[in-house]
């Protein structure tokens, strides 16, 4: 689990339940009887590529698309029959940047505090506390459209939090960002879940990113292929390889011919696909003062992913939607 | 650190103060990215400086209720005058759409995703929006009456309060009717067709510019004029709200005066409603 959980869990039952969701634009099934639960204070990872399901998902789960069956829960609270109860604990940040880059830095989240009802009081000290926690107090009357891309998802971050949000959906907010921007992203999201408890989804195709999330969601074609612990994930999809150099020739041959079907051999180095906790024990009691060098190699994520969906994660052209919105960035019409 | 809990029982529906709290930001915004939009200004300040003190001071003394020197009836206005409440209506019509139309950038640049995921009802939503389009357009409107002197206009306190409410039914009107349009646009091509294919066609089909003449009656009318275009101008619901605004600010009327408000309240409640049922659906 993960080091900074809250220490104290007081509310039962899941943040997060969903129960066999399909949803299906005209012949192309977005979603396929989609089941799984989020544990509360997790911080939960759906992976898959572009068009894999999981924008879908996050639009149904934060209430504003209808999935065709099935049903989800957002804190127990039913979020078919009951949108407008289910989005007070919600805190959501799109894909797309949704902030009004007219107003300032401030007046964004001033706007997202009245517009959840946080009554005046609270609201001045969570934007003074919330612009602390993603360190931008120093744009605080700053408009928006000044900001760098980095700094707008990091101010969206800090509006999500603004209201009493306790589940928190970010759709791939990490995308377009620079190695440098990403890793703080995930800091202030740290931060973030030791002020309050929170549990956090998380879509992304950035796979280096989950190795420190609770649970990982494997999404692809709308189908889940997966969904455990990203070391459960290894284990179970992922494999752990020993690269072997023996001292001598014969060795190496005994090895090979021992291991044929797990070891391929590169030069003079063995490679060897772990199977099971006793091997690596069994080898060494067998050939470990033969051996020269040895390396454990720990299974990736990139390689579960590769064995579940038989293919990498990649990026895509951009779709319509992109277009347009670059369209409306150059095209300066004067009622935006 | 933050344990400052207000604690919202799971599933319970806003408190109506709250609501209005949202809907106040809505309003909030609306206004302050206007005042933030130099361009809109100019347009606002330059469009009746053009209509009134060119056009109408140019056309004013062509306007007489003479045909070859012969005098068949005593008009009771100048032209200028005459023009004076459609310019406002123009302006307001203007703003309204415009404000409107900012819906589509909304929409496209995902700020209207932030608005639907909070907890504010659809309808309070619309509300807010379309009553800050319909502030901004009011002010716009206002702003013509600051060239009163010049239509050489004189008004009770009284007119300009009766005034003020109808151009503030107008601007929600036609804020409204601008949702509409904007709720059924995929693809936007800029301002400049609303522009082109909504606002003038509506405007110059309203008796705007010219009187239909008044000492004749309706069968008379069609003789003298086109019968087309008296057909679309009775049909269009905007010249009974520019005449209702004449009846405030120069006291004459071209149609029953009691017809003016009705339209005008109907159209507000109409156009309001289409809005709502689009928005609802998004």
């Amino acid at each position: 689990m993960h080091p900074n959980e809250p220490a104290v869990i007081a509310a039962p039952g899941p943040a997060v339940e969903i129960d066999h969701i399909s949803k299906r634009y005209g012949r192309t099934l977005a979603l396929d009887d989609v089941s799984f639960d989020v544990a509360r204070g997790d911080v939960f990872a759906l992976l898959g590529p572009n068009g894999a399901g999981k924008t879908t998902l996050l639009h149904i789960l934060c209430t504003i698309l209808r999935p065709d069956t099935g049903t989800a829960r957002i804190g127990g609270v039913d979020v078919m029959t009951n949108p407008l109860g289910a989005r007070k604990s919600l805190g959501v940040v799109f894909q797309e940047p949704s902030l009004d880059d007219r107003l300032t830095v401030a007046e964004n989240l001033e706007f997202h505090g009245l517009v959840y009802g946080v009554p005046r009081a609270v609201r001045r000290a969570r934007i003074t506390q919330m612009l602390a926690l993603v360190e931008l107090e120093k744009w605080r009357d700053a408009l928006v459209r000044t900001l760098s891309s980095g700094m707008k998802r990091r101010l969206e971050i800090a509006r999500a939090l603004v209201h009493d949000s306790r589940i928190l959906f970010l759709d791939e907010p990490t995308a377009g960002l620079d190695a440098q921007s990403r890793e703080r992203m995930w800091q202030y999201l740290r931060n973030a879940r030791g002020e309050r408890e929170l549990t956090v989804i998380v879509t992304t195709h950035y796979i280096e990113e989950v190795e420190n999330c609770d649970r990982v969601c494997v999404i692809d074609g709308g189908r889940i292929l997966a969904d455990d612990a990203p070391a459960a994930l290894k284990t179970r999809h992922g494999h752990e390889l020993l690269r072997v150099v023996p001292r001598d020739e014969t060795t190496a041959a005994e090895i090979m011919s021992a291991y044929a079907d797990i070891a391929t051999r590169h030069g003079e180095e063995i490679v060897l696909r772990v199977a099971g906790d006793a091997f690596t024990e069994t080898f060494l009691t067998r050939y470990g003062t033969r051996i020269r060098r040895l390396s454990v190699e720990e299974p990736s994520l990139e390689s579960v992913f590769l064995s579940l969906t038989g293919r990498a994660l990649r990026d895509q052209a951009a779709g319509a939607r992109e277009r347009t919105y670059e369209f409306g960035k150059r095209g300066g019409e004067h009622t935006r | 650190m933050t344990a400052q809990a207000f604690q919202p029982e799971p599933g319970s529906t806003l408190p109506l103060a709250n609501w209005a709290g949202g809907l106040y930001a809505i309003w909030l915004r609306e206004v302050k990215r206007a005042i933030r939009d130099r361009g809109q200004l100019i347009g606002g300040v330059v469009r009746p400086l053009l209509y009134v003190l060119i056009m109408g001071i140019g056309l004013n003394p062509y306007f007489r209720g003479e045909i070859y020197g012969e005098v068949r009836f005593v008009v009771p206005y100048t032209y200028v005058q005459f023009l004076f409440p459609a310019v406002i209506t123009l302006n307001i019509m203007y703003t309204s759409v415009q404000s409107a139309v900012s819906v589509i950038w909304d929409r496209e640049f995902g700020f209207l995703r932030e608005v639907l995921v909070s907890p504010m009802p659809r309808a309070a939503i619309l509300l807010g929006k379309i009553l800050g389009g319909t502030t901004v357009a009011l002010f716009h409107g206002a702003l013509v009456l600051a060239l009163a002197r010049f239509a050489d206009l004189s008004m009770t306190l009284a007119d300009l309060a009766w005034g003020l409410c109808l151009m503030f039914l107008i601007a929600f009107a036609l804020t409204s009717l601008g949702v509409v349009i904007a709720n059924r646009i995929r693809s936007f091509e800029g301002f400049g067709v609303f522009s082109n294919v909504v606002i003038l066609p509506l405007y110059f089909l309203s008796s705007s510019i010219f009187p239909l003449d008044p000492s004749l009656t309706s069968a008379q009318t069609r003789v003298i004029y086109p019968e087309w275009l008296v057909t679309l101008i009775e049909l269009n619901p905007l010249t009974y709200a520019i005449d209702a605004l004449r009846g405030a600010f120069i006291h004459f009327n071209q149609f029953d005066p009691r017809l003016g408000p009705v339209v005008l309240v109907a159209m507000a409640a109409v156009f309001f409603l289409i809005a709502l049922r689009d928005f609802r659906r998004v």
